[in-house]
């Protein structure tokens, strides 16, 4: 799985299947600040990921 | 795109069963694009009607940052404005002169109100004090946020009230409310807490009013994706200085391990100001010796900023 992270790094995973709340709580993300789409598709944290998807991990917040 | 070799396995809309975008862990269900962007205007035009923030006949200054919520409240308010009589909308855009950061979401905020048919006014702090803000924070990076939130929201209400508005709309949203509430408590400001600024159309200046208040800043971010609005910015050079910045990563932590902490802060602001009715706390507002703007003193920050600046060359 190709994972597009927020800081514009790409890391590809053997993942799952899994879900997108494992994978940002494996990444470290807290679910809260970040949105994450799969294969171009906005996807809440209960959804399945895996296999051959890519995963956008997209920073919601800014600091100040 | 990749061919995923994973079932799609996603939770279905609570409305319609298509697959959800988005899980509001309040209401306890999950909702697909459609029924997001439905939920969330309907959520903004409940607020305005229940606050009473928008009278026939306003003409409605929105802060244009060209941000994510700002960008969500223009569109919002401007497909609510059928419903809305003889209201008009004016977008202002503070450019307060940060190099490689402003210029970015200048064109973002240009773009969205040429595609909205809004007009769009621009303001910037050299206008307002005759400097930029790179240069008025040169030796002073630690007041970054400080000064730069006195400046905008000067050049905002003096932009608002040349263009003939009645009313300011700023995208403030949930987190801000409830990262607000807990800043003004760390600094252990209580009249700062319970003072609002839109606080009734009696008020000797541009009320200003939030209709995003009620809406999470993740479903902000998730409206405009789904609709291709979603503003991929830099961030600001000087977000290392902010409080807020702590202040939401701690809040963020909170909510993911104690769900509601930030919809429970952001109601207490209102309960604290009825605590506080008639109490000195809540004084009325004076008039500024120099300038005349409202403030809670004998000078407005603003002034008081000007003369920290001028003693400042001067030294």
């Amino acid at each position: 799985m190709r994972v597009l992270l927020p800081d514009q790094g790409i890391r590809v995973i053997d993942w799952g299947p899994g879900t997108v709340a494992a994978l940002l709580q494996e990444l470290g993300i807290n679910p809260l600040e970040v949105m994450v789409a799969r294969n171009g598709a906005l996807v809440p944290e209960q959804a399945a990921i895996g296999g051959d998807d890519e995963i956008r991990i997209i920073r919601i917040a800014h600091g100040g | 795109m990749a061919k995923s070799a994973v079932p799609s396995r996603i939770p279905p809309c609570a409305i319609c069963g298509e697959p959800a975008v988005i899980c509001q862990p309040a209401q306890k269900r999950h909702l697909c694009g459609t029924h997001l962007i439905q939920d969330l205007e309907a959520r903004a035009a409940a607020t305005i009607r229940e606050g009473d923030l928008i009278h026939p006949g306003d003409r409605i200054a929105v802060g244009l940052s060209g941000g994510k919520d700002s960008t969500a409240l223009l569109v919002i308010l401007s497909r609510l404005l059928p419903g809305l009589p003889e209201v008009k909308i004016v977008a202002i855009t503070v450019d307060e002169g940060i190099a490689g950061y402003r210029s970015d979401t200048i064109k973002s905020a240009e773009a969205l109100t040429r595609r909205l048919g809004v007009e769009h006014r621009m303001v910037s702090f050299r206008d307002l004090i005759g400097s930029d803000l790179d240069t008025l924070l040169l030796g002073r990076g630690k007041q970054a946020c400080t000064i730069c939130g006195i400046l905008r929201k000067k050049a905002l209400m003096d932009a608002a009230r040349d263009s003939g508005a009645t009313v300011i709309a700023t995208g403030h949203n949930l987190d801000d409310e409830a990262q607000s509430v807990l800043m003004n408590a760390l600094r252990g400001d209580l009249p700062r807490l319970v003072r609002d600024a839109g606080a009734g159309r009696s008020a000797p200046f541009l009320p200003r009013i939030k209709p995003l208040a009620a809406i999470a800043e993740k479903e902000i971010a998730a409206y405009l994706f789904v609709q291709d609005l979603f503003p991929v910015l830099p961030e600001c050079p000087y977000t290392r200085y902010a409080l807020r910045a702590d202040v939401r990563s701690l809040l963020a932590g909170l909510e993911s391990r104690y769900p509601g902490t930030t919809a429970s802060l952001g109601e207490s602001k209102k309960k604290i100001r009825g605590y506080c009715a008639g109490t000195p706390v809540m004084t009325p507002l004076n008039r500024c010796g120099e300038c005349g703007d409202p403030c809670s003193g004998d000078l407005c920050q603003v002034c008081r900023l000007r003369h920290s600046l001028e003693r400042g060359r001067d030294s």
